[in-house]
This record gives structure tokens, sequence and C-alpha cells, in this order.
């Protein structure tokens, strides 16, 4: 599925190919666009590339052909502690969510702050406004063990969002969830999206992303399906 | 720039957290470390100490220039004159054929041999008390005064001085060599160390990376730990050093005294201990910037 070039595009690619070592390809010439503040569903089977497309957005993956450009900045011409300052400004859910477990619940929404460098108080009052919008303020200062597969996937969602980031990417945010967690995630990220945020979510659901209406970006084996 | 102090601050707090989270361990390594800088330390401070016992010792080098015998009173005069204008000679006595004859009959109750004698078997002679110079500068002073005019020879005690310095030269080589162990030793702990940090900390250095932390920002609780390594590793190096100066010195004062002679192990001064404290925070800081660029580059997110 391919979109007319809009002048307000938050995400470009263009002609995009990945091939991993082994010579497994995962994106074959991809050219479609994001603009500032759209949802989008990333739908296809596992192995369609859907992960690796937000790998590439993030800059956690380079693409071998093609131009991916964020914001205005294409990314294959980008040193790592540049994709890394660009990484600040996105949020990233992850299907696994890698939540440091030898951290509080509050510390684990604080270490984007951190990274950042802000200020402790600040930082302190952003973490509990994040933690109050996923609901898990009353367990700021458990550790993330004790928490239920949805409350987890929600710990990830604040630490993503903590920073206000002006992209969220989510790799199969409810994807382990039952239905009801899964439309409380998509509410949060409704709210996010309200507010501006250019959100991409992968997944797989299609009744889920029939009931939010958003425009769907079909991957099959790794070309625009 | 308030962000700058900010972000350094937390990272050496963090640092020095993680140091007091295994105080046990810690605490062994560092005891290694500050043994290990407190040897080469106190070796340094045996040879500076003996060296500069030994520049102020009141028994000097001397050359002693011995005439021919059938040297006239105005030979003597032109010797004389030269040593008065050489540069290297800080001053000389002369002793007379008679005065030396006169001294060694006394001294060694001799004076019957002396009649026997019928004569004096004794040259004319310099004692020659140069400046301070290196043994080397020594014997080459003796040899260009052995050929001073109706000059029989020299005699040179370089046998003393010259060993003298080789200890010290050898010592000084070992100091070095302890310095370079300790170097080592501090690279390797250091590596060790922060190896075993990123690995415990592999976790939540993958998902900072993804989550937007350059390199410098995940390396600097690292080298901060290196500093407080290195710091404390130097204080107690110190501190080690001046426990062995204060306990040797009152054994050394008893050993010069019966020399009639005064000596003892003096401590690194500012300038030192700041050299001390600084190179080994530098190595163990370099060691650690070394290891995290290795490890961290293993260690990019996927």
């Amino acid at each position: 599925m391919t979109s007319a070039p809009s002048p307000n595009p938050m995400i470009q690619f263009s002609e995009v190919s990945k091939v991993y070592p082994g010579g497994i390809e995962a994106l074959n010439q991809l050219t479609f666009q994001i603009d500032k503040g759209e949802m989008v569903f990333l739908a296809g089977h596992s192995g369609a590339g859907k992960s690796t497309l937000l790998k590439l957005i993030a800059g956690i993956e380079r693409a071998n052909r093609g131009t991916v450009t964020v914001n205005g900045q294409n990314l294959s011409k980008m040193h790592p502690t540049e994709l890394a300052y660009l990484r600040q400004h996105i949020g990233l859910i992850f299907q696994d969510h890698k939540i440091l477990f030898d951290r509080t619940v509050h510390e684990n929404v604080l270490l984007p702050l951190e990274i950042i460098g802000f200020d402790r108080r600040e930082a302190a009052k952003r973490v509990r406004a994040a933690l109050d919008k996923v609901g898990l303020l009353n367990k700021e200062k458990m550790n993330p063990v004790r928490l239920s597969g949805g409350e987890q996937q929600r710990l990830c969602i604040a630490r993503a969002v903590v920073h206000r980031p002006a992209i969220l990417l989510a790799d199969e945010p409810t994807g382990n969830l039952d239905r009801a967690y899964a439309q409380d995630i998509m509410e949060l990220f409704k709210s996010f999206h309200q507010v501006g945020v250019t959100i991409v979510i992968s997944a797989h659901d299609e009744i889920l992303m029939r009931e939010y209406g958003q425009r769907t970006i079909r991957l099959s084996q790794g070309k625009l399906g | 720039m308030q962000r700058f102090f900010y972000l350094h601050l937390r990272a050496a707090s963090q640092a020095l957290r993680t140091l007091l989270q295994q105080p046990l361990s810690s605490l062994l390594g560092l005891a290694m470390l500050g043994l290990a800088v407190a040897l080469p330390v106190c070796l340094y401070l045996l040879v500076s100490s003996a060296q500069q016992w030994s520049q102020g010792l009141t028994v000097k080098p001397e050359i002693t220039v011995f005439m021919e015998l059938n040297a006239e009173r105005t030979d003597v005069v032109v010797v004389d004159e030269h040593l008065r204008q050489h540069k290297s000679i800080a001053d000389y006595e002369f002793i007379s054929r008679e005065q030396a004859l006169k001294v060694l009959l006394e001294k060694q109750n001799l004076q019957d041999i002396g009649q026997a004698l019928g004569g004096n078997p004794l040259p004319d002679a310099f004692i020659i008390r140069p400046k301070e110079l290196t043994p080397e500068q020594m014997e080459q002073l003796a040899v260009e005064l052995s050929h001073l005019p109706l000059v029989e020879n020299t005699q040179f005690d370089a046998g003393w001085a010259r060993k003298l310095a080789q200890i010290l030269a050898v010592l000084q080589h070992f100091t070095l060599v302890l310095g370079a162990s300790l170097a080592v030793t501090l690279l390797l702990v250091t590596h060790n160390m922060i190896r075993m940090q990123i690995l415990a900390h592999r976790d939540a250095i993958e998902v900072s990376k993804l989550i937007g932390a350059p390199n410098p920002f995940i390396r600097r609780p690292f080298l901060y730990l290196a500093v407080w390594q290195g710091g404390i590793a130097a204080a107690l190096g110190w501190g080690l050093a001046q426990a062995f100066i204060a306990t040797l010195n009152p054994l050394i004062a008893d050993f010069a005294a019966l020399y009639h002679s005064q000596a003892e192990l003096h401590s690194l001064n500012l300038e030192e201990s700041a050299l001390l404290v600084v190179s080994i925070i530098g190595l163990s800081c370099l060691t650690a910037a070394w290891t995290c660029t290795r490890l961290l580059r293993k260690l990019e997110p996927r």
C-alpha cells in the first residue's frame, strides 16, 4: 500500500530494502510515508518484516538500500551517536517489554529522563504523571516482577511516553493480552494520538485494527501487500 | 551547563554506590591495588632518600696526584697553578714528601725504619676534592691530571663511589620495573572490574541504548568507577608508604648513628603525591575508556 506524497511527512521510506546476514531478506523495496500526528497500524503475519520496519524507523537497524527519513533526517547518513539522540525523541514499546527487573517500576520509567538529563524533581513529577496515565501510580515502588503481563506492558508504555516523544513505535503491544487489556492499551494510544504524537503500531489483531479505523500498512514477505 | 554537571555528579555518585554495594570485594580489590601502589612508592622513597644521603656524605671522593721523585719545587708550582684554575676542582691540599714521610713514620711507629732508609722514598702529592661529579667525570679528571708535567700518576678511589652509584641505579631501575608492574596490575584489575560491571549491567545497557542513551552516557559511570578505584588505591598506597616510612625511620636513624651520621627516609612531597594520584587515576580512566569502547561495541541494540 502506498500513499500520495504529503507536505507534512514524519516518516518516509524510499525504496528501502533490508537483508540480514545470511541473505535473509526482511524488507524489499518499501516506499511509503507516515504524516506528522498520524496513527498507523502495521499488519502482517509473523516474519512479514514488521519488527524490522520499526527498527529501521528507530535507527536500531540500518537499511541496505534506499533511504529512511525521520522528521527530515536521513538515517542512513547519521552517526550512531546521532541516532541515539534521535531515539530520545522516539518512544519504543517492545514486544518483550525490555523491563529492568533489578529496578523498581518508578526507576524503569525514570530511565529515559535520566538519559536526557532531566532535573531530578521534574523527572519524578513526570514519572508519576506517566504512571498515573497508565494506572500504575500505586505500584511505583514495586519490583516489576510482581506485575501482571498487562501491567508490564503498561509500564513499558509509561517508559515510552514519559519524555513526551514525537513518535511512538509499538511492536505488538497487545500481542499477549486478552481483549479487555488490549482495549485499555489501545485507548492509551488513542489518547497520545489525540495530543499529536505520530504512532506506528505493529499488530495482527484485525478486529482491533478495524475498531480504531486508522490507516493500515500491510506487509507480506517484506513487501507492501 | 547545569545539565552537564548534573549528569557527571549523578554518574559519580552512581559509581560510588556501585563500589559500596559490594563492600568486601571492593575492599579486597582496593587493598590489592593499594599494596601494588605502595611497593614501588616505598622503593622510590628508599632510593631517593639514599641518593640524598649519599650526596650529603662528608667523606667525598678524592683524587691523589703523585709527583715524580725528581720533581723540583718549580714543577710543583706549575701543577699547583693548574689545579687552582681548574673549574672541576672544589679544593685541594698539597702534601710535601717530607710531610708525608713524617706522618707515615709517626702513624705507624716506624721511626727506626725511617733512619734505615737513608732517604725519602715518598713523592710530593696533591689531594684533590673535585666539585660534584659523576664517577665517570671523576675518572676523566684523574686521567687529565695524570698528563700534567712531572706527574707520576694519579689515584682515584672510584670503587666505592661507582658501587654506590651502581647500586642506586639498579634500585632506580628496579623501581621503574615495579612501577611498570603496578601499571600493568592496575590495567588488568581495572579492565576486569569494568568488564564485570558491564556484563552485570548488560540488560540495562542494552535497554538504555535502545531508548536513546549515547555511548558517553553509558560509559560515564564506568569511568567514574575507575576514577574512584584509582583515587582510593592511590590514597591507600600513599598511606601504606607513609606507615612504612614511619616504621623504618627509627631503625635507620639508629643504624646511621653507628657511623656518626644522620639518615632518614623522606615522605612524598606535595608534587610527588599529586603526580602519584593523577597518574593512577589517569591510567585507570584510560583503561576503563578502552574497555568500555571495546565492550560497548558488542552491545549495540538489535
